[in-house]
């Protein structure tokens, strides 16, 4: 049962943290929560989907179609995480463009949320499923998952209210501070599965940091669900990573002068 | 001007032979999945070198290889077979481990 709870928590635990800065960001720019309903539904069924076409997802791509897609599912929550970076502070510089964003922000957010809880959701369906119903262990792998889900999801109010507690305007800037390392965590995470798939070329490990904290540690896998923490990356990861934090800047110095030419003139 | 050029075709398809030949020879290793366990728990492969691990899981049920010093992971349906390229690695031990079954299925790859 240990083990489901353990199995469970980590998947829940890293689509809780970009799900709840969304959330907190979203109220902070006064939206309401209700993008969260599509941003289930379809993240579930991504999930389902996911899970139950896994087979012939493996055999695509010469083998290497799970590497494909959990690859380009990360990339592309790196580019939404950017984009909420970018009306972010466009509406920090000022208030009342929401009004013509909130359409695509809320695209933007639903499909944030709903890429994180395929990806997440896939894993958990696929254990659940195939150790808890086929090999009838219901009741150790369902409650043990229970647990684990109810961790993360404490956890995920905790920061949820954590981040309400700021002013608008830290807990804005505090989630694009997020958003700009959760995305660049999940690319350097992309660069790894294209290695693995041997698409990206793999090199020997720039540096070694496990004798100070283990990647398997509570720890270590708190920071690796938080800011990307790598014991061991390569030149690869560490450049596409950087690329992403560059990426997630402009993204915010964009969405700063977008508005410039406009108050000028008002 | 123009045999230059051809020798610089020339050349680039020498070039792309060459690396043809290098990846046609990186390394094959193979681990099966029995009963939720790795076999052969442990495994040497060549240090400095890029490896292809083959996985064959032979259980019905799916099961995750995972590795954290690795950096690999990877989904291995119930009876089917997936590749996981590794390395170049420094020397040293690397464990793994199926995420699904995490107490019993452990192994180590020893990089020599």
């Amino acid at each position: 049962m240990t083990s489901a709870v353990i199995i469970v928590l980590r998947e829940v635990l890293e689509a809780m943290l970009l799900i709840c800065m969304l959330m907190a960001s979203s109220s902070a720019m006064k939206l309401t929560l209700r993008w969260l309903v599509p941003a289930l539904v379809a993240g579930l069924g991504g999930a389902l989907a996911y899970a139950v076409f896994l087979e012939s997802i493996s055999m695509s791509f010469e083998g290497f179609g799970q590497e494909i897609i959990n690859s380009s599912l990360l990339v592309a929550t790196m580019l939404l995480l950017a984009a909420h970076n970018f009306f972010v502070i466009r509406y920090l510089n000022s208030p009342t463009s929401i009004a013509n964003d909130s359409c695509l922000l809320v695209f933007v957010l639903v499909g944030a949320a709903a890429l994180g809880i395929t990806r997440e959701g896939s894993e958990i369906y696929l254990y659940a499923y195939s150790y808890g119903l086929v090999a009838g262990d219901e009741t150790s792998v369902l409650a043990g998952g229970a647990i684990g889900a109810g961790i993360g999801l404490s956890l995920g109010t905790f920061i949820y209210y954590g981040l309400k507690t700021l002013t608008p305007r830290h807990c804005l800037v505090l989630s694009c501070g997020i958003a700009l390392i959760i995305g660049a965590g999940m690319t350097s995470q992309a660069a790894l599965f294209l290695a693995q798939a041997d698409i990206l070329p793999a090199t020997e490990p720039l540096w070694d940091s496990s004798a100070l904290l283990r990647e398997s540690s509570l720890l270590g896998e708190l920071l690796q669900a938080a800011i990307g923490y790598e014991a061991s990356p390569t030149l690869v990861q560490i450049s596409l990573h950087l690329g992403a934090v560059l990426l997630s800047i402009a993204a915010m110095v964009l969405g700063y002068f977008s508005l410039a030419g406009n108050r000028k003139t008002a | 001007m123009m045999s230059s050029v051809i020798n610089r075709v020339l050349a680039l398809i020498f070039l792309w032979g060459v690396t043809t030949v290098v990846s046609a020879q990186t390394p094959e290793f193979i681990i099966e999945i029995r009963e939720h366990l790795f076999y052969p728990s442990e495994l040497k492969i060549p240090a400095g070198q890029k490896v292809k691990l083959i996985i064959y899981n032979r259980d019905a049920t799916p099961e995750e290889f995972e590795s954290y010093e690795l950096n690999r992971e990877k989904v291995i349906v119930g009876n089917s077979q997936g590749i996981v390229f590794i390395g170049p690695l420094k020397p040293g031990e690397y464990p793994f481990f199926g995420e699904f079954n995490p107490k019993t299925a452990q192994g180590k790859i020893i990089v020599e």
